[in-house]
């Protein structure tokens, strides 16, 4: 699983609202670098990544609702719940297809048929939900989502993502 | 899915500890709530609104950790351990009637086929000689079928019945574990909110 972005300037001593700040913006960023890679679809890791990001995004802003007007805050909420439920759909036909691929060895001749079957259905369904990511991210773009909800969380908790400047952990 | 409860008196402009403490008092709460229900393996639903109340718990951990200065690590394992045993019971749970569904479209699915086979039929001529003609009858007839299907859709249906009870034998033992340890009493001590 990926390891989760280093959130800068993270002290036990912080402010909840700056706190809020931080890590809802490193989130954002962290969710959002495995935009390309699960657009692609060439490697299922890269949604899966995506995916725990999003969920890890989600419930930190569970836990700092109370630093936002709740209004917009629940606007905002609703489309980054809808990034999560996309991805998640989609994720758990790639788990479900991997599970059973991995029984057909073990499989007699009689039950190999029936779960082919099954495979080739949820392969079709899979298809499907691409199309649903790729549209979702469209549309978030031609939103300019990505730019009002970082505005948003900066003029809320004053934490500009410029000087916190959210990154990857190095690797070894 | 249940909703979290509110959590009353969160002071954004204050450290983030204190604000935390009240949080997680809440969310480790929940948790306890489902004890008493659990206890019976047809409680799909409390079963699953517990597991949604651990994965709250445990990501506010990941949170929150850096406020306090305990080690919040091994609570956290404990934490996941249960979530994805949970989430193990949960994909059961789903799965089972998902396959029992799946039969139901194969049916569908031969149906149709069978249908479409039969209207064919009327059209085309068979062969004269009437074991040849039921020989390519039957042949068609089996490719218009699904039935060669449905036994392996039956195996899995007993697998992840037979998975679930193992899981929720496996849950009972570890949930009764973290009560004889008296988990919660240690988790609220390490983030400074037990009570006594």
């Amino acid at each position: 699983m990926a390891q989760p972005w280093t959130v800068n300037g993270l002290t036990p001593d912080a402010v909840f609202r700056s706190a809020a700040g931080r890590i809802i913006l490193t989130r954002w960023r962290e969710m959002m670098s495995y935009q390309e890679g699960t657009l692609a679809g060439t490697d299922i890791e890269e949604l899966h990544a995506m995916r725990v990001s999003s969920r890890r995004l989600r419930a930190a802003m569970d836990a700092f609702a109370d630093a936002f007007p709740p209004r917009e805050f629940r606007r905002y909420l609703r489309q980054v719940k809808r990034i999560t439920d996309t991805l998640g759909d989609a994720r758990d036909l790639d788990v479900t297809i991997a599970h059973l691929d991995a029984l057909l060895v073990d499989l007699t001749s009689i039950d190999r048929p029936g779960v082919i079957g099954l495979i080739s259905r949820y392969q079709a369904q899979r298809e499907i939900e691409t199309t649903h990511i790729a549209s979702l991210f469209a549309q978030l773009e031609n939103d300019g989502f990505s730019t009002q909800f970082e505005k948003w969380i900066t003029q809320h908790t004053g934490i500009k993502i410029a000087k916190l400047r959210p990154a990857p952990p190095e690797t070894p | 899915m249940a909703k979290p409860r509110p959590v009353k008196g969160i002071q954004p402009s204050r450290r983030l500890r204190p604000n935390a403490r009240k949080i997680l008092a809440v969310r480790i709460d929940e948790i306890y709530q489902y004890d008493g229900l659990v206890g019976d393996p047809r409680n799909i639903t409390e079963l699953h609104d517990m597991r949604i109340a651990f994965k709250r718990l445990r990501y506010l951990l990941e949170i929150f950790g850096e406020a306090f200065t305990h080690d919040l690590g091994p609570f956290l394992d404990e934490v996941k351990r249960l979530q994805d045993l949970l989430g193990d019971i949960h994909d059961c749970d789903v799965q089972v009637p998902m396959l029992v569904a799946h039969l139901a479209w194969l049916e569908a699915q031969e149906s149709q086929s069978v249908t479409a086979m039969l209207l064919r039929r009327q059209r085309t001529s068979l062969s004269d000689d009437s074991d040849a003609a039921l020989a390519e009858f039957t042949s068609r007839l089996n490719a218009a079928r699904r039935a060669d299907e449905r036994p392996g859709i039956h195996t899995l249906i007993a697998q992840r019945r037979s998975a679930r009870i193992a899981l929720y034998e496996q849950f009972t033992a570890q949930w009764r574990r973290l009560k004889h340890e008296r988990f919660r009493h240690r988790l609220e001590t390490a983030l400074g909110i037990a009570s006594s």
